[in-house]
C-alpha cells in the first residue's frame, strides 16, 4: 500500500490487549483517509445501539493519507465516534504533531473500545503498543499531563491528553495535543474519560512512508509549499492569526453579539481583532507540523484580573465566543478563558455558547438563581464566567452539571421556551459565523453536515466569503453572500470538497491555495488512488453520503437537517438587519441535486449503487 | 477601453473631489489616519495612480490624510493594481476584495494586512461615492447593481 500504511492499531480497554490489524486497500480509495476512512470502520464494526459514554462504545482515531509528507496543512488527524453531545455521528479534526507521529510510528488510526478497570493511558511506539497506569495523571488538566508524559517519554513524545472535563463527562469535552491543539468538537473528551483513558502518547519512528510516485510528489510538495507560504492567506494569516479579518466580519453581520441577537458592535471588532491581539498580548507564533503559515498564536497578559502567563492564545473560534457571543469586547479575557478551557479540556465553541444560552435564560428569567445556587449571569461579566468554567468542567454545584451537558440538552431540562435562545444545528452549538451576515449558503451548509453546526465539514465559508472558487469544474460563479442564490449548486460542490478535505485531514486555510488538478496529482503521487478530477468528488461526496446513513441509523431524518429559529430569523440590526434566509427553498433544492429523499433524508439506493455503496444501500432500504 | 472613465483627467477629476470628502470625513478620516500607512493604487484603463498618505502629518488643515494625484515619489507600504472600471464598481460596494484577489482582478504587495485594516472603515463610502458622482453631474457613472 502507497501513502498509508495499512495498518491500525485496535485497543480493546476492558481486557487490555492490544492488536494491530489491516484494513482493506479498498476502505482508501472509496473512503480516502480520516474521517472518511473511520466512518466506513464504524460502519463495518461499530455498535450502533451502545451509548456513546458506554464502554461499547467505538472511538476512532484517523489520518489521512499525507499525514507527516513536509507538506503545509497536511499534518492534521481524525477522531470520530458517536457524538455524546448529539447522540450522532460525529467526527472532529485537530492539528499539532500527533498525526506525523502516529504515522511515523507505522500507524495510519488507533481503534479503541471498551473501559480500563483504572485510569489508563496508550503508549505507542515502533515496537510496541502498551497501556499503563494512568492513575497519578488522574485529575491532572491538559498540559500537566502532557508534561508528565514528555517527562518520562522524552520531550519529542507527541500526546493526546484530556483534562477534567473529560473525566466528568462534559459532553464537550475535547482531546488536547501538545496542550495547544485540540480535537475541539462534538465531545470525544468526553468518550476518552468514559473509557478511562487518559492519554495517548506517541514515539515516532524514523519516517518511512511508501510513496506511489516518489518524484512526481517531490516536485509537487516543492510547488504547494511554495505556493502557500507566498499565498496572501498565509501572510495575513501568520502576521495576524485567524482573527485577522474579525472587524471585516463583524461589518458584514458575521460575527454572532450576545448569543445572536445582534449583527453589529463596531467596538467590539476593533477590540478583538487580530491586530488588537498581535499589538497588547502576542509572544509568539507558532504553527502545526510543517506548516508555513503559522497561524497559531502565543500569548501572555501581565496583569490584571485575567493574567496568564505566556502560553497558547486564541484563535477567532475563542475569541468570539468568549467576546461578542457573550457581550465582551476585552480580549484578554478571550486570552484567559480559551487557556483555562484548553487546560481543563473543553471546546471553547460550545463552552462560549453554552454560558450565552444561560445569560439570555437569565436575563429572561427563564433560568432562576434558586436553580442555579446564587449564581447570576449576565452580559460581558467575564470574571463569573470564567470562574464557572471549573464548576462546569468537575459538574459541580446546580449550574456547572447543567450546563456541562451543553446549550440544547441544558435548555430541554430548563424548560423548552429556552430552546428559542439556542444557535445549533442537530445538537453541535454553531461556530461563530453568522449565516445571516456571513452567507446563506452557510445556513444550508450547518443543516446538512452529518456532525452538525459546522463551519468547516464544507468549504461553504471561504466559497461565500470570495476565497475559492473551482474553474477546472466550471463553478466560476461569483456569490453573494446574503443571498440564496446559486447556493444549492455550491453546496453540493462545498460538500464535496469539504469532504476530501476532511478524510485527507488537510487545514482548510492551506488548501485555498491547492487547485483541484493539485488534489489530483497529490492523491495519485501520494497513494496511488489513480483519480481525476471526477472520480476524486465522486469519493468525496461518496464520504459525505455515507456519514448520511450513519446519522440514518441513529435515527436522524431530513427533518433534522434545520436551524433553530434564533439563527434563521432576520437580524436585528448590521448589514443582515431584516433580511430573510430562503432556507427551505435552498434545502429542497440541495436534496434534488444530491439525490436525497426528502423525508429520510439519504440517498436513494439507486444513488448509493451508483456510488458504489451497494451493501450500504441493502441495509438502509431493505429495513427501511 | 473603460466603461466608465474617459481618460486620466476624468478619473483624478473624480477621484479628487472624492477622496478630499472622505479624507475630511470627521467619522472615516480618523479611522483610515490611524492605518499609519501610505497605499499606492495603480490603475489601468485609464492608466492612472493615486497615493494616499496616510503617516505622515496631513497637507492640508482639516484633513485625516494627503492623497496625490499621478506619480509621486512617497514610497509605498502597500500597493494594489486593478482596472479603472473595478475601483468604480468597489466603491459603489458591488466588488467583493477578497473575491477579487482571489480571482486575481487586484493585485496587492507590500503590507496587505494593513490595507485589510482599512476594508471595513472604508465601508460607510460606499454610499456616499454615487451620491459624489451624482453631485459632479456623472449621474449616468452611477453603477445600479447586477
Amino acid at each position: 500500500m502507497f501513502g498509508n500504511t495499512g495498518k491500525i492499531i485496535r485497543v480493546d480497554l476492558e481486557s487490555g490487549r492490544t492488536e494491530i490489524v489491516s484494513l482493506p486497500e479498498a476502505y482508501y480509495r472509496n473512503f480516502i483517509g480520516g474521517s472518511g476512512l473511520a466512518a466506513k470502520y464504524f460502519w463495518e464494526h461499530g455498535d450502533f445501539s451502545a451509548d456513546p459514554l458506554s464502554p461499547e462504545a467505538m472511538l476512532i482515531f484517523m489520518n489521512g493519507p499525507l499525514a507527516g509528507l513536509r507538506l503545509s496543512g497536511a499534518s492534521r488527524g481524525s477522531v470520530a465516534a458517536r457524538s455524546p453531545l448529539t447522540g450522532n455521528w460525529g467526527d472532529s479534526s485537530c492539528g499539532g504533531y500527533f498525526a506525523p507521529a502516529l504515522r511515523y510510528a507505522g500507524f495510519d488510526g488507533i481503534v479503541v473500545t471498551g473501559r480500563a478497570s483504572s485510569p489508563a493511558w496508550l503508549h505507542i511506539d515502533e515496537k510496541r503498543v502498551t497501556l499503563r497506569a494512568a492513575d497519578d495523571l488522574w485529575g491532572k488538566t491538559t498540559s500537566e499531563t502532557d508534561l508528565a508524559l514528555k517527562a518520562e517519554n522524552g520531550r519529542f513524545c507527541r500526546t493526546l491528553t484530556i483534562g477534567p472535563a473529560g473525566e466528568h463527562g462534559v459532553r464537550y469535552a475535547n482531546i488536547m495535543n501538545e496542550a495547544h491543539h485540540a480535537f475541539g468538537r462534538a465531545g470525544f473528551g468526553a468518550v476518552m474519560g468514559a473509557k478511562n483513558l487518559k492519554a495517548i502518547a506517541v514515539n515516532a519512528g524514523k519516517p518511512q512512508v511508501r510513496l506511489a510516485d516518489p518524484e512526481k510528489f517531490a516536485v509537487l510538495r516543492k510547488t504547494l509549499n511554495q505556493q502557500v507560504r507566498e499565498s496572501i492567506t498565509s501572510m495575513v494569516l501568520g502576521e495576524l492569526g485567524t482573527a485577522a479579518k474579525l472587524e471585516y466580519g463583524v461589518c458584514n453581520g458575521d460575527v454572532p453579539i450576545r448569543n445572536w441577537t445582534s449583527s453589529f458592535w463596531e467596538e467590539m471588532g476593533e477590540a478583538l481583532t487580530g491586530d488588537a491581539l498581535s499589538e497588547n498580548y502576542l509572544t509568539g507564533r507558532k504553527s502545526c507540523a510543517f506548516c508555513s503559515i503559522a497561524c497559531k498564536r502565543m500569548v501572555k497578559v501581565d496583569d490584571g484580573p485575567f493574567a496568564v502567563a505566556d502560553g497558547p492564545g486564541p484563535e477567532y473560534e475563542t475569541i468570539v465566543a468568549f467576546g461578542a457571543l457573550l457581550g465582551s469586547m476585552d480580549l484578554a479575557a478571550t486570552c484567559k478563558a480559551g487557556r483555562v478551557c484548553n487546560e481543563l479540556g473543553m471546546d471553547t465553541i460550545s463552552a462560549g455558547a453554552t454560558l450565552a444560552w444561560a445569560t439570555e435564560a437569565m436575563d429572561q428569567e427563564a433560568l432562576s438563581e434558586e436553580e442555579t445556587a446564587g449564581i447570576r449571569l449576565q452580559w460581558g461579566d467575564m470574571p463569573a464566567y470564567i470562574d464557572l468554567l471549573p464548576q462546569i468542567a468537575r459538574r459541580r454545584g446546580p449550574l456547572g452539571d447543567l450546563l456541562a451537558d451543553g446549550s440544547v440538552a441544558a435548555a430541554r431540562k430548563t424548560g423548552d421556551q429556552t430552546l428559542a435562545y439556542t444557535a445549533h444545528s442537530k445538537g453541535l452549538e454553531a461556530p461563530m459565523h453568522d449565516p445571516r451576515g456571513g452567507g446563506h449558503g452557510l445556513a444550508l451548509a450547518y443543516a446538512i453536515s452529518p456532525r452538525g453546526g459546522c463551519h468547516v465539514a464544507t468549504t461553504m465559508l471561504p466559497m461565500e466569503a470570495g476565497a475559492c472558487y473551482y474553474p477546472e469544474i466550471e463553478f466560476d460563479l461569483d456569490l453573494e453572500p446574503m443571498t440564496d442564490r446559486d447556493k444549492p449548486l455550491a453546496a453540493v460542490v462545498a460538500t464535496e470538497i469539504g469532504a476530501i478535505e476532511n478524510s485527507a485531514c488537510f487545514c482548510q486555510f492551506a488548501d485555498r491555495e491547492i487547485t483541484l488538478p493539485q488534489w489530483v496529482d497529490l492523491f495519485n503521487s501520494v497513494a496511488g488512488y489513480d483519480w481525476n478530477i471526477r472520480t476524486m468528488l465522486r469519493a468525496g461526496r461518496r464520504v459525505f453520503y455515507l456519514k448520511r446513513l450513519l446519522n440514518f441509523r441513529y435515527g436522524r431524518t431530513a427533518a433534522d437537517d434545520t436551524l433553530p429559529p434564533r439563527m434563521l430569523e432576520p437580524a436585528r440590526d448590521g448589514e443582515p438587519q431584516g433580511i430573510q434566509i430562503n432556507f427551505e427553498e435552498m434545502k429542497a433544492a440541495f436534496y434534488g441535486l444530491m439525490g436525497l429523499d426528502p423525508q429520510k433524508g439519504i440517498p436513494s439506493r439507486k444513488v448509493l449503487e451508483a456510488y458504489q455503496l451497494p451493501g450500504e444501500a441493502r441495509v438502509v432500504w431493505d429495513n427501511a | 477601453m473603460s466603461e466608465y472613465y474617459r481618460d486620466q483627467e476624468h478619473l483624478y477629476e473624480i477621484y479628487n473631489y472624492f477622496l478630499d470628502q472622505v479624507l475630511r470625513d470627521e467619522k472615516i478620516g480618523p479611522k483610515m489616519s490611524r492605518a499609519n500607512i501610505i497605499i499606492k493604487f495603480i490603475y489601468t484603463d485609464p492608466d492612472s495612480e493615486i497615493t494616499i498618505d496616510l503617516k505622515n502629518p496631513p497637507a492640508k488643515a482639516g484633513m485625516y490624510g494627503t492623497f496625490y494625484l499621478g506619480p509621486c515619489d512617497l514610497k509605498e507600504d502597500v500597493w494594489s493594481k486593478q482596472s479603472a472600471d473595478h475601483s468604480h464598481r468597489f466603491w459603489h460596494g458591488y466588488e467583493n476584495p477578497i473575491a477579487a484577489v482571489t480571482r486575481g482582478k487586484v493585485k496587492q504587495g507590500g503590507k496587505i494586512t494593513a490595507m485589510l485594516k482599512l476594508l471595513p472603515v472604508v465601508k460607510p463610502t460606499f454610499k456616499r461615492f454615487p451620491q459624489i458622482l451624482e453631485e459632479m453631474g456623472y449621474g449616468d457613472m452611477v453603477v445600479n447593481k447586477r
